[in-house]
């Protein structure tokens, strides 16, 4: 197959499809390779989506997408053995339309925004692996499947292949991933009925819940863990960074911590009962803004999770993903118009947009974030346990004078981590979040 | 970690299609696992433990279950014994809601 593309698009998650999307609403000729049996079938995420990301390539995505619940009270739990002290937002603001998130189930959503790319007029191909890049020189000339007969060629070639990026690591535009840098995440899909879901937490029909929790659920690994509301399902899972999972002395599984998650006293009445129907895996690059690697080069660019885009204190990835994929796409089209070659020099405007937009902007704001975290555990254990603690403290009554339980709670805070150590720690997270 | 689980009951919930008698992730060469690698983490690390700790030393995987994360290849950086790549087109993991 000799045929040349304007453009070919390495995967069929938001930045691939955002990309895709983009350049074929423009008219150009392009090329989607996916090697799921069907767009979503390799695809893991939590699942959030943030509307204005996607609003800002298809506006009124939410006619026909396969939304499951909008949020409207996020909850941050932090845990220990059998407790947990909360806090909980809620506002009726986000009780509007047009709402501002929804939970998702990506194998569904990631369909129905492939069905949008199709109909914008490019062609995709499924269950085909891109083994390699095709160079010529320097420079990215196409991509060679497993299967059509092999080699396809295009003028830029936008990889969009997932965090492990093989493509671009075979291709040797960046290195292995580190443990430090990425976090491993299990989660699974958990059936009852809607009303069910509905009065364990407190919301109505079409509203949704999250909850984010730190604390012993991670055994001192950086990591949280998480529940998710979708329409008749709950989502439950835990991440921590892989240098931790490896480095931890128990040895502990991930799928351990998940099912120590699920029996936590606190968490195991809000999912009884659910039909357990699918267990994933899934990395999540956190490395942050110094983890991001070469952007851009003479025929190719990166974006997505193959980039590193995902801002972990927020939670939020697939926004960055599909501002990337947009972002790249745009990159193309602009530089078609004017007729120049997309070499590295004319590609180059990709970064100085990313740089321009939230993407970066956030990535730089808590470029330290990573750093601080993983050296200063203390973090996810000790905090949790002390909050825990504090509250479990002041609440009992028993006797003993409010004067004197302050005076233990203090204590037992400086006997942790020393005044010293209070002040160090609240300085690191300001530095880290400024 | 005092907890036995199960991670086989988890994975039979799964949809796999898979390319028999073409594993996409190998150890690169088995005697390094068996004899310079201590610790072994592929065999606790893995979410669908696929790698295996046998009582002779030895580390065996089984990449049937494979949820294609990566992890094991990424955790192996003392010996990057691990061969990894993706299925052929339309095989591994089916992820039905992902």
């Amino acid at each position: 197959m000799a045929e040349k593309f304007d453009a070919i698009v390495v995967g069929a998650g938001p930045s691939g499809n955002a990309a895709t999307y983009t350049l074929a609403k423009a008219g150009l000729k392009v090329l989607q390779i996916e090697r799921g049996e069907y767009p979503g079938s390799k695809n893991v995420q939590g699942a959030i989506l943030y509307s204005d990301a996607l609003e800002k390539i298809i506006p009124d995505f939410r006619d026909d997408a396969p939304l499951e619940r909008h949020i409207i009270e996020q909850r941050m739990w932090m845990l220990d053995e059998r407790s947990f002290v909360g806090t909980h937002f809620r506002s009726d603001d986000y009780n509007k339309p047009p709402y501002n998130r929804y939970t998702i189930i990506r194998a569904q959503f990631d369909k129905w925004f492939s069905s949008k790319v199709r109909e914008a007029g490019a062609l995709l191909i499924c269950e085909t692996t891109v083994e390699q890049l095709l160079m010529d020189d320097n420079k990215v000339v196409g991509v060679r499947c497993d299967r059509m007969g092999g080699d396809v060629f295009a003028d830029v070639v936008i990889l969009a292949d997932g965090v492990n990026s093989t493509l671009a690591r075979k291709a040797g535009f960046h290195g292995e991933l580190q443990p430090k840098n990425v976090a491993l995440a299990v989660k699974e899909i958990l059936f009852m009925p809607e009303e069910v879901i509905q009065a364990r937490f407190n919301i109505g029909e079409e509203e949704g819940v999250v909850i984010e929790m730190m604390g012993s659920v991670t055994e001192g690994m950086v990591g949280t863990g998480f529940l998710y509301t979708n329409k008749d399902s709950l989502t439950i899972g835990v991440g921590c960074l892989l240098s931790d999972f490896k480095a931890n002395p128990k040895k502990t599984t991930p799928y351990a911590l998940l099912e120590k998650l699920k029996k936590h006293p606190s968490i195991a009445p809000l999912i009884e009962g659910g039909e357990m129907k699918e267990y994933c895996a899934h990395l999540i690059p956190e490395g942050g803004y110094n983890a991001v690697p070469q952007l851009f080069g003479d025929g190719w660019m990166i974006a997505g999770d193959s980039a590193g885009f995902v801002n972990a204190a927020h939670r939020e990835g697939s926004n960055l993903a599909m501002t990337s994929g947009r972002l790249a796409a745009e990159t193309v089209i602009a530089a078609k118009a004017a007729g120049k070659e997309l070499n590295a020099k004319t590609l180059s405007a990709y970064k100085a947009a990313l740089d321009g937009s939230f993407v970066m902007k956030d990535l730089k704001k808590y470029r330290h974030l990573p750093d601080v975290l993983e050296t200063s555990p203390q973090f996810f254990t000790t905090y949790p346990e002390l909050v825990t603690r504090a509250a479990q403290t002041l609440f009992t009554v028993d006797g003993v004078d409010k004067a004197s339980k302050q005076r233990e709670i203090m204590g037992s805070f400086k006997s942790a981590r020393k005044l010293t150590g209070l002040v160090g720690d609240a300085f690191k997270l300001w530095r880290a979040t400024r | 970690m005092s907890t036995v689980v199960n991670v086989e009951e988890k994975l039979f919930q799964n949809r796999y299609k898979v390319d028999h008698g073409r594993p996409h992730i190998s150890i690169k060469k088995p005697e390094i696992c068996a004899n310079d690698c201590q610790s072994q983490q592929c065999t606790y690390v893995c979410p669908a433990a696929c790698y295996k700790a046998e009582g002779n030393g030895s580390v065996t995987l089984i990449t049937d279950g494979c949820l294609e994360c990566g992890s094991c290849r990424v955790i192996c950086t003392e010996h990057t014994n691990v061969a990894w790549e993706y299925p052929r087109g339309g095989h591994g993991i089916l992820f039905k809601f992902g």
